[in-house]
């Protein structure tokens, strides 16, 4: 099968060319079915050793440490870590909201860059990569694959993916912890407009299934700041009531609310141990990643 | 100007409703906040913007305030807004306005000029025009300033009269044709200065309303009395031959304004008695003055009047004419604390009687003969009414008509007599005929042969009044058998029971006109035989008859028909305010002469009488007009009106900034950026 060549313009070769020097880290360990830079729970023959343990019949002679042996006068074995590959699975939030944008970028087209970066870097080690589009249910989803075809079905789906209809984040993280058999890095991206106890639970579930979950919330900078000068309409994109507000008069309480809502949105990433990034869609996607990819360096394997 | 501007304060109201109106839609993705907030309470900010709006407006109403320039005061307010084309000031000098504070500097006339020109500067104007209460004439300023300048704003001794004020106002408002016209009324409202019982008041109310331009009054009123102010008064003056010297006879009045003495030299209590009238005891010195020699007397005063009869001053024996001055130490009121008089042998009293009838002649030649003082010489001479041309009407004091009222020359005679000043009592003749003289005529005689009674009389003025003890006249001891009706205006003086007039007195400017219904003769009356009414109304007459005659007058001062007949353009000072203008004499208090002839001119006695008007009846006298009054209080120092524009301004300038510390964002925490943060 031959790839598509065709450009795709949430890709940036320059910028994947930068990202690729640093390796995409799993922070638990991962089942993969083949040898890869992700560590796995099981003993493997890599060259990081893990651990001694004694002798019982039906080892193999050859892993016996004969070093040891000579000063101990008792047999061990000598056993290394495992090197396995991961499942990335990118869970792409394509609700009406998404759809929002107020200095030229939407969220959707933010999260397709990064998913796409994401889950090209993944492949390029070696990792398989799928991708579920997510809204009121699951809107698309393609599992898991390590062959850069795969790839670009990925892709497909990404500049495919139309904001459409309201959220419903949370039965649908609940599905995928169910629905996603093996251990996988879950990278999830999206506004997270949603009560913060209620994704409790998800992450909850998804840390209990032995999931690596990954967080991207993209916010927009008008979001954050809320400056207007005239009464506004505010139609709801998901198809909710509409609001009418004079923003001097409501501002101070929806700043009030909203950091309400992201400080309690960070007690439930930490208590959840979810690696959470908050993205101002102003920000630099390549920083963004940047700062993603070195921060699962330091905690790999843990 | 500032109602017009009033509506732009609810500017920020429209500029807020307009806002409402332009609003924009967004299509929003975090309406999860906007749900929220709106679930938030609002009351602090709903307060804010409530807030916000009211500063914003209330910056609005003080910048139109600060421009429209508006004046404040206790009472005045927003009352003078705009600038007048004319503003007329009616000054009222009288002697009462000379009244002091207890404890003030200024006089109630100074007061009210220095308030007048602070306020008056401050309003503008652009024609400024005074009518002061001496001559009412109007008279253009260049500026209100002058009017601390002027002699013709100082105090008088004149009295004002505040109805031939406003009307010489409203002829030169009529006259000049002035625009909107601004009418300032300086006065102590004393009843004697206002005549409110006036009729001329409702004809000038009627007046002002008719002018189209606008007319608006304001009135700077200092009606506060002073108590225990005194005022003294000569009643009598006569010089008396004694054997070897002469002396003069002086009565006089010293009268107590209502309320507690102020007076230093006061003594509460001295008699330990526990009537008030008695509590109250001064001891007064009044001082006489003899051209230039002065002497003392103090008296005891309690009560609110006092009278002093024939104080003996000697005189020497060569002395027959000469003036005089009585004075009371000084009090609030400096005006009423002297009194000038003039004396001089008396002129004899002559009278003439023209009778046709001689038993009715003869008991009036006998009443006007007979002196009532042996130092007055009394003459009376009867004529036919064909020797009038002869009489030397220079030197008649009365004149007695017993005959058919006078007609064509007589008749002009007669008139110019009364113009001078002479007395006339006609009697009704035999046949009463169809003549009138001033404006009375005799009707028929009516018989009564069984007398009728006189059922009133007036004992309160004029010729049958009270004696000076307070004793009744007898008149009502009179029988009247025959009498004459009177037909014509007059004003009855004693009324015949069923309502015939006894004795009636007809209007005249100067003089005395009256007309006696009966005769004295035996067959009419019983007036000779009970001779003390008709004596005493003889001489009555005679003496104020002779009054107008000799070398010496009383005379009150502005009394324009007395002391216009003397001619005071040509008087000289004899004594008196040294700051008095020559040509202003007649209207201060003091002694001057004219050749032979000495004049004593004094205030009014109505000024002697604190009597203030009310202030609904102020208030009725100008209903219907526009009328603004202030009460002030002689001394004051403090301006009656103030620009208040720099209050206006500084409070716009508050209001602005609070109106901005308002709007201003609330501070957030940095540390809490929601920006850019990762777990």
């Amino acid at each position: 099968m031959i790839p598509d060549r065709r450009s795709r313009n949430f890709l940036d070769a320059q910028v994947l060319s930068r990202l690729a020097a640093v390796p995409l880290f799993a922070r638990r360990p991962m089942q993969g079915n083949v040898s890869g830079r992700h560590p796995s729970p099981h003993r493997g023959a890599s060259v990081e050793f893990a651990e001694y343990r004694k002798y019982v019949p039906g080892d193999d002679l050859r892993r016996l440490d004969w070093r040891a042996y000579g000063r101990s006068d008792r047999f061990y074995v000598k056993e290394f870590e495992a090197d396995t590959n991961l499942r990335c699975c990118l869970v792409l939030d394509t609700s009406g909201s998404m759809e929002f944008g107020s200095n030229g970028v939407t969220k959707i087209d933010y999260a397709r860059r990064l998913a796409a970066t994401l889950g090209y870097l993944a492949v390029q080690q070696g990792d398989a990569v799928g991708v579920s589009c997510v809204a009121k249910g699951i809107v698309r989803n393609i599992p898991a694959k390590r062959n850069p075809a795969h790839l670009m079905s990925v892709f497909d789906i990404l500049e495919h993916a139309r904001p459409e209809g309201e959220t419903q984040l949370v039965p649908v993280l609940h599905e995928l912890a169910e629905t996603i058999r093996q251990r996988a890095l879950i990278v999830i991206v999206s506004d997270l407009f949603v009560e913060p106890a209620e994704l409790r639970g998800c992450f909850q579930h998804l840390r209990f299934r032995k999931h690596d979950v990954a967080v991207f919330q993209l916010l927009d900078p008008l979001e954050l700041s809320f400056t207007f000068q005239r009464p506004m309409r505010f139609l709801d994109m998901e198809g909710g009531p509409s609001v009418f507000a004079e923003p001097n008069e409501i501002a101070d309480r929806y700043h009030k609310a909203l950091r309400t809502y992201l400080d309690a949105l960070r007690q439930v990433m930490l208590e959840s141990a979810v690696d959470y990034h908050r993205v101002n869609l102003g920000d630099d996607y390549e920083q963004v990643l940047m700062r993603f990819l070195v921060g699962r360096t330091r905690g790999k394997g843990k | 100007m500032l109602l017009a501007a009033l509506p732009i304060i609810s500017l920020p109201i429209l500029i807020h409703l307009i806002n409402q109106r332009r609003f924009q839609t967004i299509r929003w993705a975090a309406m999860l906040f906007l749900l929220a907030a709106n679930r938030m309470s609002r009351g602090y900010a709903r307060l804010r913007q409530w807030l916000i709006m009211l500063f914003r407006m209330l910056a609005i109403a003080g910048l139109i305030f600060a421009v429209s320039r508006p004046l404040a005061s206790g009472w005045l307010g927003l009352t003078a807004g705009g600038r007048a084309d004319t503003t007329i000031i009616l000054l009222d000098r009288s002697p009462s306005m000379r009244q002091q504070s207890s404890g003030a500097v200024g006089s109630k006339l100074e007061t009210g000029r220095q308030q007048l020109v602070q306020t008056l500067n401050t309003l503008g104007s652009a024609r400024w025009v005074l009518i002061e209460s001496t001559t009412n004439t109007p008279r253009e300023l260049e500026s209100p300033d002058a009017l601390l300048r002027l002699p013709a704003a100082e105090p008088t001794s004149a009295s004002a009269d505040l109805p031939a004020m406003l009307q010489a106002a409203r002829d030169y408002i009529q006259a000049n044709k002035s625009g909107r016209t601004e009418i300032w009324i300086c006065s102590d409202i004393r009843q004697n200065d206002w005549n409110a019982d006036s009729g001329r008041w409702q004809t000038l109310r009627d007046s002002f309303l008719e002018l189209s331009q606008g007319v608006r009054f304001h009135l700077l009123a200092y009606p506060q009395t002073s108590s225990g102010n005194l005022s003294v008064r000569v009643t009598d003056v006569r010089r008396r031959q004694t054997s070897d010297s002469a002396e003069l006879l002086v009565s006089l009045r010293l009268t107590r304004e209502d309320g507690a003495d102020s007076s230093p030299t006061r003594e509460r209590g001295v008699t330990g008695n526990d009537d008030p009238s008695l509590a109250l005891r001064a001891s007064v010195p009044i001082q006489f003055e003899i051209e230039g020699a002065r002497s003392e007397v103090t008296i005891e005063m309690s009560g609110p009047q006092f009278e002093l009869k024939d104080q003996r001053i000697p005189l020497e024996r060569n002395h027959q004419r000469g003036w005089g001055k009585v004075s009371i130490p000084a009090d609030a009121n400096a005006s009423d604390n002297d009194f000038y008089f003039v004396f001089d042998q008396p002129a004899p009293r002559q009278t003439v009687i023209v009778a046709d009838d001689a038993p009715a002649a003869r008991p009036l030649q006998l009443a006007a003969a007979i002196s009532p003082d042996p130092a007055l010489r009394c003459a009376a001479e009867i004529i036919t009414l064909d020797q009038l041309p002869t009489i030397d009407w220079e030197r008649v004091s009365l004149l007695l008509w017993q005959a058919p009222l006078p007609r064509d020359e007589s008749a002009k005679r007669v008139h110019s007599f009364v113009d001078r000043g002479g007395q006339v009592v006609f009697f009704p003749p035999r046949d009463p005929g169809n003549d009138e003289f001033a404006g009375v005529r005799w009707q028929s005689w009516v018989e009564s042969p069984n007398g009728v009674v006189i059922e009133s009389w007036r004992g309160d003025q004029d010729l049958l009044a009270h004696t000076q003890s307070g004793a009744a006249l007898p008149v009502g001891q009179l029988e009247i058998r025959k009498s004459c009706g009177l037909s014509g205006e007059h004003t009855p003086l004693a009324s015949l029971k069923g309502g015939a007039t006894l004795v009636g007195r007809a209007t005249t400017n100067r003089g005395g006109v009256y007309f006696c219904a009966t005769t004295p003769a035996a067959a009419d009356s019983s007036m000779a035989s009970n001779g003390v009414v008709l004596y005493v109304l003889v001489h009555r007459a005679l003496a104020t008859g002779a009054a107008v005659l000799g070398n010496t007058r009383q005379l009150v001062a502005g009394d324009a028909s007395a002391v216009s007949s003397e001619q005071p353009l040509n008087w000289h000072q004899v004594a008196g305010p040294a700051d008095a203008l020559s040509t202003d004499f007649a209207f201060h208090g003091g002694v001057y002469g004219a050749g032979e002839k000495l004049f004593a001119v004094n205030r009014a006695a109505a000024e002697d009488h604190a009597a203030v008007l009310a202030d609904q009846r102020v208030a009725a006298l100008f209903q219907g007009l526009d009328f603004a009054r202030v009460d002030d209080r002689a001394g004051n120092l403090a301006a009656l009106i103030q620009e208040i524009w720099r209050l206006f301004l500084a409070s716009m300038m508050i209001a602005l900034i609070v109106e901005a510390a308002l709007c201003l964002p609330r501070i957030v925490a940095r540390a809490g950026s929601p920006a850019g943060a990762s777990a």
